[in-house]
């Protein structure tokens, strides 16, 4: 996954030229593509050059990165129980 | 099973070769089968049921699977499909927001002009499993179905368009949709917590 796009710490978010995006909602639409490494190679130098200047861009780059870690990372993922495997394997060998 | 057997001609496998795929091919992906079966019911025995009916019916058209193609995408396909046709009709899950409505909502243009989730990462990243849990149950199925597809199980959009039967683009649409609704749970969420969702000054 592509990660060479500028973080800035907090402070300097207020520095930033863009303190507002005119073009928020297709701004976030390119985000998730990128989190989900699905933006193609125009999409992502779009995608650099906002997140140089615009505040809201980095912000939701953050918040849609820190959502699908949450979702990965976090969750419990469920096992199968062993049970069900045996059981399934049993159901299958008798069908032969 | 139609949907199973248009793509590919069968194929004529001996009986060593069908449990041979079965077993190498089909079993190493049982955990994340059982995972997306219970985050799709919500339910340990319906989980068990699905997984079970998923891989007793995988065997029966084992022929209808070309070997060394995508196993996974081919087993979340059949489960998918086994959860709308089977469980989601007899679903303990209460009658929630129809996924009809919700789309019709989120496809309104006032839902274009949109929106986007005043919620920051620092708010949520405190949050704990359970917690991100509970706001993912609370989405409409075919909204919680394209997240666990996408972020928990790491399918592309490809692969989501197969296992879901829907064009990519509607696979894009959906899960921006997905997201938007996940983080207003999550926001209310974090809120609820007490997390402070801006930096006032």
């Amino acid at each position: 996954m592509q990660t060479s796009l500028p973080s800035p710490s907090p402070s300097n978010l207020d520095n930033l030229p863009k303190q507002h995006c005119d073009n928020q909602s297709n701004c976030l639409k390119l985000i998730q593509l990128l989190v989900d490494g699905e933006a193609t190679e125009e999409q992502l130098e779009k995608l650099k050059k906002s997140m140089e200047v615009c505040r809201p861009c980095i912000e939701m780059y953050h918040l849609e990165k820190e959502v699908k870690a949450l979702l990965q990372e976090r969750m419990e993922k469920k096992c199968c129980p062993d049970k069900l495997i045996a059981t399934i394997k049993s159901r299958i060998a008798n069908l032969s | 099973m139609p949907e199973l057997m248009s793509d590919t001609p069968a194929r004529g496998y001996s009986e060593d070769q069908k449990y041979l795929i079965f077993n190498k091919e089909f079993m190493p992906h049982i955990d994340s089968m059982y995972n997306f079966a219970f985050r799709l019911t919500m339910d340990e025995d319906d989980a068990n049921d699905l997984v079970q009916d998923t891989y007793l019916k995988a065997f029966r058209f084992i022929s209808s699977f070309e070997q060394g193609t995508n196993a996974k995408a081919w087993l979340f396909r059949i489960l998918k499909n086994s959860f709308i046709n089977d469980y989601r009709k007899k679903s303990k899950e209460p009658a929630k927001v129809d996924y009809q409505d919700v789309e019709t909502t989120y496809n309104s243009e006032d839902a274009e002009a949109e929106h986007t989730v005043d919620l920051r990462a620092e708010s949520v990243s405190d949050l704990i499993g359970d917690e991100v849990a509970t706001a993912l149950n609370s989405l409409p199925v075919d909204f919680r179905t394209v997240i666990i597809l996408c972020d928990i199980e790491g399918f592309t959009y490809e692969e989501m368009a197969k296992i879901l039967d829907i064009p990519i683009g509607t696979v894009r649409s959906r899960l921006h949709r997905a997201r938007n609704l996940l983080k207003e749970k999550l926001r209310d969420y974090a809120k609820s917590m007490g997390y402070r969702e801006e930096n006032e000054d």
